[in-house]
């Protein structure tokens, strides 16, 4: 029989109620232990351990983003469902200022001038040392100090490309992602006391512009990232094709950690299965996206044919293990989970949720490994995931999600999970999907 | 039911549709929706004038099958949509291409040099089929499921259920359920707390159109149907107006032909400088698939073969040489002045396998281009030659014979390797013209493979004729002596 929910938090317990205390420690040393196994199993080499830091790092930075969206786009539509799981994204999204220190490592290489991961940053990156000639013009142009030594392409270049626009480019990004987060969250707190109902109003009126200001940084920091790794290739669809993965991870880490708190016995009340049946929706309709844009990104350049832009899927297709990852990559990014999510009985089952959030995120992750990998040592085009390659990977990942989650726990602390007081908290309890 | 619809003289000639229970909250519509799904009553429906929750549950209502019906044809719709355009593109299974089809046949269009057929083009368009097929299969499949269209509702003829979109909530229990009864479910649904209870009849009055509208229908089809007739008509005429243009810039477009005059500059002066409107390819370009680097394959000279200075000029117009030594008729085919033989491979080229096919194809080909002369074996003696000697006897044209094949020079390896038999096939030797342009390199190869087996048949030229011009009936039956100009064949 159908009865309406008063608009009051029921749950006994709507913190992390001291479990972070015991979590933190136990997630700074795995983090530790992780990235220190992974630097072990590199063999010290700088590279190989950086570009398996790179992509654990994408792959928790873009999640931090997703959930960033998803807090813009709530308030930006006035949606009232979402407003109990809104508080989860909000602490993810802040996660995304300290993942600066995180990306400290890679910045470094660039500041001191290496060319380790990001190859622009060293004069003659655009030849192809195919022969003596070639050989000698690159070396040349490294040894070179000065930028007219260098081919006129690579100067065109280096107006964007240079190591101290990067750097600036990429403090800028953190600044104002963190920003944003901190806006969202330190007013939902302050409702959480006051109730404030003009501090969401004031939350919707900023998040128009943030929502520029999101979609302006997602766009050029996923060009610094993860494209000027192959700073010849260009393609204007991949910002789209990297918020698309960002925000569908977005969406399965919101829902796990809803599972994870409910059944540890946390915000049992608040969250209910339609609210996951809402988010298995989202899911499937961006996981629809993402193959909608990596689709139409990969048969543009294959229809155009123009080896300045096939190159970089050159690179993944004509050695047969990156063809099996990009294979894989089909079926499990895109096939497998839509599937996996299609139905009303399957989206309000928490076990397949779980499975399907889980399977997604992992996808998620060779979604990035894909896309950086190949760019380690394109010469040789050789593929290294399997064997202790594999480890290598498999460690910096559980340590970087370790510390992930470690700032996840610092920054909820002993704050409620749930927003208390917020006017649509109502139409949340009480949301039901049809 | 004779019964119910003669109980009210007032409501004429109509049939009881069930009853219809007003309620004032959404509330106690749901709670005597739970009290009708207990008491059993299948056949029942609500309207209220927003959607109200939990009222699926109390009525008892099953999930839609409609989700399903869209898949199904969603999926169906993958097959059509790649099956459509694998057979417009002229698709083909085991070499049998659609394009070839006598009704209906699909076009090959080259597209980008992509196949014909290729999954990553053919995606976007079974995409769409797949979005249009789903949205008619969802919009189409609610209609069906609902029984729509219904042109005429009962529920609309009684004056209060007009406020079932705006502020009031109705229960319907259908005359058709098993346990409907007039009296008791009135009373039921007094019961769960109806405000008002009311009877929904349908009418039953003669519903057929008049007379005269069916008059009026079938004189407006007639009429509907002067449009096409008349432009039926228009296609079987001629006529003297000129055509309509809809699309100018299609039917007139800015652009020049090929092998035309350049177009002009508003002063009157050519825009190309040299008046044609085809511009030439950039000197030393190569056209894709035509740079012929290897020289054994496309010349048939061998690849580590270095010109002495004296020879540089014969070796190096090996494929522009016809055009001095084509008139030179007298001099001897087999022995150019300062040819080397020894640039000329021996054997076939790498990228050429001697098989039966090869052979095969090589016989057709000779058949076509050489036979004409060099007779269908090769002896020499093929109808032009016949002919041109024939016209040479009476003095009005002057012809050196061809050669036979089976000649010793001709066969001789050593004096003339497999590479210049290609090289005479491309470039011509004396009187012989160059035959590279109008044969690929490839059959050019088949055709010499087939030379060298009709060598070694060994088949002796028959005696030699024709020096007073008369032709030589051979054994062969396919090469007939027929010469209708009084030329006889010799006994």
């Amino acid at each position: 029989m159908h009865e309406t929910r008063p608009a009051k938090i029921t749950s006994p317990i709507t913190t992390l109620n001291g479990g972070h205390i015991r979590t933190i420690p136990v997630a700074l040393i795995v983090g530790a232990a992780g990235i220190g196994a992974a630097l072990l199993l590199s063999g010290f080499s700088s590279k190989r351990f950086l570009f398996a830091y790179l992509t654990s790092f994408c792959f928790v930075l873009s999640i931090s983003l997703g959930c960033l969206f998803f807090v813009t786009i709530m308030h930006l539509t006035r949606a009232g469902w979402s407003v109990t799981i809104r508080r989860i994204a909000e602490y993810w999204a802040m996660c995304s200022f300290p993942l600066f220190i995180l990306f400290l490592p890679v910045l470094a290489t660039v500041l001191v001038g290496s060319d380790t991961i990001y190859s622009w940053n060293v004069g003659g990156w655009s030849i192809h040392p195919h022969d003596a000639e070639t050989t000698a013009a690159k070396a040349a142009a490294a040894a070179s100090t000065s930028i007219s030594d260098r081919p006129p392409l690579e100067q065109l270049k280096y107006a964007f490309l240079n190591k101290w626009f990067f750097t600036a480019r990429i403090v800028a990004y953190f600044l104002m992602w963190g920003g944003m987060a901190w806006f969202f969250l330190k007013n939902s707190l302050k409702q959480d006391e006051s109730g404030d109902k003009s501090l969401t109003a004031r939350m919707q009126a900023f998040s128009a512009p943030f929502m520029i200001l999101f979609a302006v940084t997602i766009v050029f920091s996923s060009f610094d990232l993860e494209m000027s790794l192959s700073a010849l290739w260009f393609s204007t669809m991949f910002p789209v094709y990297f918020f698309a993965g960002a925000f569908l991870s977005g969406l399965c880490v919101i829902m796990l950690t809803g599972f994870w708190l409910q059944r540890t016995g946390r915000v049992t009340d608040e969250i209910t299965i339609e609210h996951y049946h809402d988010l298995g929706k989202l899911m499937q309709g961006f996981i629809i996206f993402w193959g909608y844009i990596a689709f139409s990104q990969f048969m543009l350049i294959w229809y155009a044919n123009i080896p300045e832009e096939t190159f970089w899927y050159n690179l993944r297709i004509n050695q047969p293990g990156w063809m099996t990852l990009s294979l894989i990559l089909l079926v499990g990014h895109l096939f497998i989970p839509f599937f996996l999510l299609m139905g009303r009985g399957l989206r309000r089952n928490r076990q397949l949720l779980t499975l399907s959030a889980v399977f997604i995120l992992v996808m998620h992750w060779v979604d990035h490994y894909w896309v950086i990998m190949p760019q380690m040592s394109p010469e040789t085009n050789k593929y290294t995931l399997g064997g202790s390659g594999f480890l290598i990977d498999a460690a910096c990942l559980v340590g970087v999600i370790a510390l992930f989650i470690a700032l996840f726990c610092l920054i909820a602390r002993n704050r409620s999970l749930v927003p208390l007081k917020d006017p649509r908290l109502g139409e949340a309890l009480n949301h039901e999907v049809h | 039911m004779a019964e119910e619809n003669t109980t009210d003289p007032t409501q004429g000639n109509s049939k009881l549709v069930g009853l219809l229970a007003q309620f004032d909250d959404p509330d106690s519509l749901v709670h005597a929706c739970d009290q009708a799904r207990q008491a059993g009553y299948t056949k029942t429906d609500a309207y209220s004038p927003f959607p109200v929750h939990g009222i699926d549950p109390a009525l008892g209502i099953k999930r839609t099958v409609l989700p399903f019906i869209v898949l199904g044809i969603a999926l169906g719709a993958v097959f059509i949509g790649l099956g459509m355009q694998w057979y417009t593109n002229g698709g083909s299974i085991g070499g049998v291409s659609t394009d070839e089809s006598p009704l209906f046949p699909g076009y090959r269009f080259k597209i980008s040099g992509k196949p014909y057929f290729s999954l990553p083009a053919n995606i976007p368009v079974t995409f769409e089929v797949i979005v249009l097929s789903s949205a008619f299969a969802s919009f189409f499949g609610m209609w069906f499921l609902n029984k729509l269209p219904m042109l005429a509702n009962p529920l609309h003829r009684i004056s209060r259920f007009k406020r079932a979109t705006n502020d009031k909530f109705f229960l319907m229990i259908k005359n058709a359920d098993a346990k409907f009864d007039r009296g008791s479910t009135e009373a039921q649904l007094n019961e769960w707390g109806a405000v008002a209870v009311e009877e929904c009849r349908q009418d039953l009055t003669d519903i057929r159109l008049p007379g005269w509208l069916r008059l009026v229908a079938l004189i407006g089809a007639i009429l509907l149907m002067l449009p096409p007739v008349a432009i039926f008509r228009a296609m079987g005429m001629t006529n003297r107006a000129p055509r309509l243009h809809f699309m100018p810039d299609m039917d007139w477009q800015d652009k020049s032909k090929t092998q035309t005059v350049s177009p002009r500059l508003v002063n009157d002066e050519f825009l190309f400088a040299d008046e044609r409107a085809m511009r030439a390819p950039v000197d030393g370009s190569v056209a894709r698939g035509q740079l012929d680097a290897d020289p054994e394959m496309y010349r048939g000279i061998k690849r580590d073969y270095t010109p002495a200075v004296s020879v540089t000029t014969a070796t190096g117009s090996v494929r522009t040489s016809l055009g001095p030594n084509q008139n030179q008729q007298d001099v001897p085919a087999a022995a150019p002045p300062a040819e080397d033989v020894s640039m000329f491979i021996t054997t076939f080229p790498d990228e050429i396998e001697v098989t039966e096919e090869l052979l095969a194809r090589g016989q057709q080909r000779f058949n076509i281009y050489c036979t004409a002369c060099h007779g269908f074996s090769g002896n020499g003696n093929g109808l032009v030659n016949q002919r041109a000697l024939a016209l040479a006897a009476t003095g009005k044209a002057t012809w050196t014979t061809a050669k036979s094949l089976h000649d010793p020079m001709v066969k001789d390896p050593e004096k003339n390797p497999i590479g210049r038999i290609f090289d005479t096939i491309t470039n011509g030797r004396a009187t012989m013209g160059p035959y590279g342009d109008q044969i690929p390199t490839a059959d050019r190869w088949a055709i010499v493979a087939y030379v060298k087996a009709l060598q070694e048949t060994g088949i002796e030229p028959p005696v030699v004729v024709a020096e007073e011009g008369g032709a030589v009936a051979e054994g062969t039956t396919t090469e007939p002596s027929k010469t209708g100009d009084g030329t006889k064949p010799r006994p």
